[in-house]
């Protein structure tokens, strides 16, 4: 008994020394994680107050502060919360899609065999730096914007948007949001940098084989794309499609509604509710996604 | 006769067909290009965009004959800028890479730990814990920044600080040590990405390098150490560039958990809300005793705040991209 206590076997000396590495991130996940997750479900139930020597007071309401979120209380722009969840769904819904396959788009371009391509991919990576938060706000302008807008913005009033409307007759309705996003161009770049660099990094290591093979066998450009290079990177679309929608729900402005119900308005409580339902969303949408595409990816693997 | 004809028809045919294939080539390159070009330009616009802005001399701001090239150029909007965003001068800016820094070598030492011990250790509950790492990572920070606040705002482990301080408590917030304790644990800016980087990285090393290390008698710190760390440099250099980037920009840990500290991120995006506008403009007037300070100076020397915000990123990202592309590709992400 002594002996096996002193001389422990290399092998769990070695799961020990692997606890001691993992250890640091597991002390953080129940201090910063676990412990707020749980405190916040809490808070969520209760009406929180300041007690009269400095600590907290809770009083349990049940469901209370959820029914508050959606029938009493708005946004600090006057919006309803319903609203707010909508907007950000739609947004995610419309937004994902496009910059998976912007950013694919530009990682094809990136990865074509042409003179200046070290500076065209220094140009491509830049939205990795010009996409941060605080960049993207304080590069846009405050003044001015409106009426350079109204009377020469690039696509609204031009001669495309008026053919596809008169001549096309395409709906209003279906082309505007389109339009907005093609004049909204670098933002949807700003966001797709990561992405990009994942993408191309993927088609870096298809085999070139592969397309030796499709050329010798006659496969023209379109069937090589859709029969190497896809079934090839789909198994990192899903990477990337998980890593925009996480990345489109920290760029939501719900945070700042919660901290701002809590510490503006010291409604502890609805400040977490909203938390909560925003907890649910992300999972919802990720479930979601997962759902689909890992379908789409199962099917390409065999 | 009519042998020879067809032969001339062939190589005619054979030269029209060798034709529209260099054509068909030649045209998908240039539209290639043209879309390449395209995109340039896309990205680098709101960069160009400010030349005319913030090269222009304050009173010349606005005039609709400027495209391109301002009229007259002026340091007006940089000399504005400057005293705005960095109330200590140069150091504002050396604190702030210092701090990015820090927080980066921090980030890189503990989430590769952690990657490495997720790959290739088999502890007890190990898929638990890469579990855990896919769970932070999915869920976004800001639904837990209610409960994290008050959590520093009360600060105590286990009863520890009744050791301490009388309170049995202690308030970290507007401590800077807050953010050093969450890069420590795991819980700074996009860390569980890191560590998920890592991880995957260290599965694609042959366990033969491991084995020999064994068998030539270095132990588990030694085989780590010597042997994963000097062969993880792809990887490193990567999260590391990440990791700067992302916390030289990040507003949002700095802003909530250090709202006195000085950042040049935090003092960037407080000193220019749209609420200063008043003041900031009053501020050039008096400063450069310009008459009347049109509406644009407020974007002019906002704009060129971030012009000087962005250097020592764009150096770093100068120094750093050209490997970028090749690390991730060795990042075993892509397998």
């Amino acid at each position: 008994m002594k002996g096996t206590a002193k001389k422990l076997s290399y092998r769990t000396k070695r799961k020990i020394n692997g606890l001691i590495f993992a250890a640091p991130f597991l002390m953080g996940f129940v201090a910063f994680f676990l412990m707020p997750l749980v405190n916040t479900v809490y808070y969520s139930f209760n009406k929180v107050g300041v007690g009269d020597r400095g600590g907290m007071t809770f009083q349990w309401v049940g469901l209370q502060n959820y029914v508050d979120l959606f029938t009493a209380e708005v946004t600090t722009t006057s919006q309803t919360m319903a609203r707010l969840f909508t907007e950000q769904n739609l947004h995610m819904l419309l937004s994902v899609p496009l910059i998976v396959v912007f950013s694919l788009f530009m990682a094809l371009l990136a990865n074509q065999k042409f003179r200046g391509r070290a500076i065209v991919r220094l140009l491509f990576f830049l939205p990795i730096i010009l996409g941060i938060d605080v960049v993207v706000e304080m590069l846009a302008m405050t003044t001015g914007v409106e009426s350079l807008d109204a009377e020469s913005s690039l696509l609204s009033g031009s001669y495309v948007t008026l053919f596809m409307v008169r001549v096309l007759n395409v709906p209003r309705r279906i082309l505007y949001p389109i339009m907005t996003y093609v004049e909204n161009i670098f933002e949807l770049i700003s966001q797709a940098g990561v992405q990009t660099l994942v993408y191309l990094t993927a088609l870096q290591s298809i085999s070139p084989s592969l397309y030796e093979v499709a050329k010798m066998e006659g496969a023209t450009a379109y069937e090589t794309f859709w029969k190497v290079t896809i079934p090839s990177i789909i198994h990192i679309t899903l990477f990337v499609v998980i890593y925009t929608v996480v990345d489109l729900f920290l760029r939501s402005p719900i945070a700042e509604e919660a901290y701002a119900f809590a510490f503006t308005q010291s409604k502890i409580g609805v400040g977490s509710a909203l938390s909560v339902v925003y907890i649910f969303n992300v999972i919802l949408v990720l479930g979601i996604v997962m759902l689909l595409l890992g379908k789409v990816v199962k099917k390409n693997a065999k | 006769m009519q042998n020879r004809n067809t032969e001339t028809e062939n190589s005619a045919s054979l030269a029209l067909y060798l034709f529209r294939n260099k054509a068909k080539k030649g045209l998908v390159k240039f539209f290639t290009m043209v879309l390449i070009l395209g995109l340039c330009f896309t990205i680098l616009y709101p960069i160009l965009r400010l030349v005319p802005i913030v090269f222009s001399s304050v009173e010349e701001l606005g005039n609709p004959n400027v495209i391109w090239l301002p009229l007259e150029s002026s340091t007006v909007s940089f000399r504005a800028a400057v005293r705005f965003i960095m109330p200590e001068g140069i150091m504002t800016m050396v604190k702030s890479v210092f701090y990015a820094a820090g927080i980066m070598i921090i980030q890189v030492f503990f989430s590769a730990m952690t990657g490495y011990a997720l790959a290739r250790v088999e502890f007890p509950g190990r898929k638990l814990v890469f579990g855990m790492v896919i769970l932070v990572f999915l869920l976004p920070r800001q639904s837990l920044l209610l409960a994290q606040y008050i959590y520093f705002n009360h600060f105590d482990v286990l009863g520890i600080m009744n050791l301490f301080t009388e309170a049995g408590e202690v308030n970290l917030i507007n401590n800077p040590l807050v953010l050093v304790l969450l890069a420590v644990f795991g819980f700074g800016v996009s860390q569980s990405l890191f560590i998920f980087l890592f991880s995957q990285f260290f599965k694609n090393i042959p366990k033969e390098l491991e084995e020999a290390a064994l068998i030539d008698g270095c132990g588990f710190y030694r085989t780590y150490f010597k042997i994963m760390i000097p062969n993880a440099v792809p990887i490193i250099s990567t999260v590391g560039i990440l990791s700067f980037v992302w916390n030289y920009g990040d507003t949002y840990y700095t802003n909530y958990f250090n709202p006195g500290g000085t950042y040049m991120s935090t003092i960037l995006s407080s000193t220019f809300s749209s609420a200063n506008k008043e003041y900031i403009m009053n501020a050039v007037q008096t400063w450069f005793e310009i008459p009347l300070v049109p509406d644009m100076a407020f974007d002019a020397v906002k704009q060129a705040a971030v012009l000087i915000f962005l250097i020592p990123l764009l150096v770093v990202y100068l120094i750093g991209q050209r490997r970028l592309v090749e690390n991730m590709e060795n990042s075993g992400l892509v397998g």
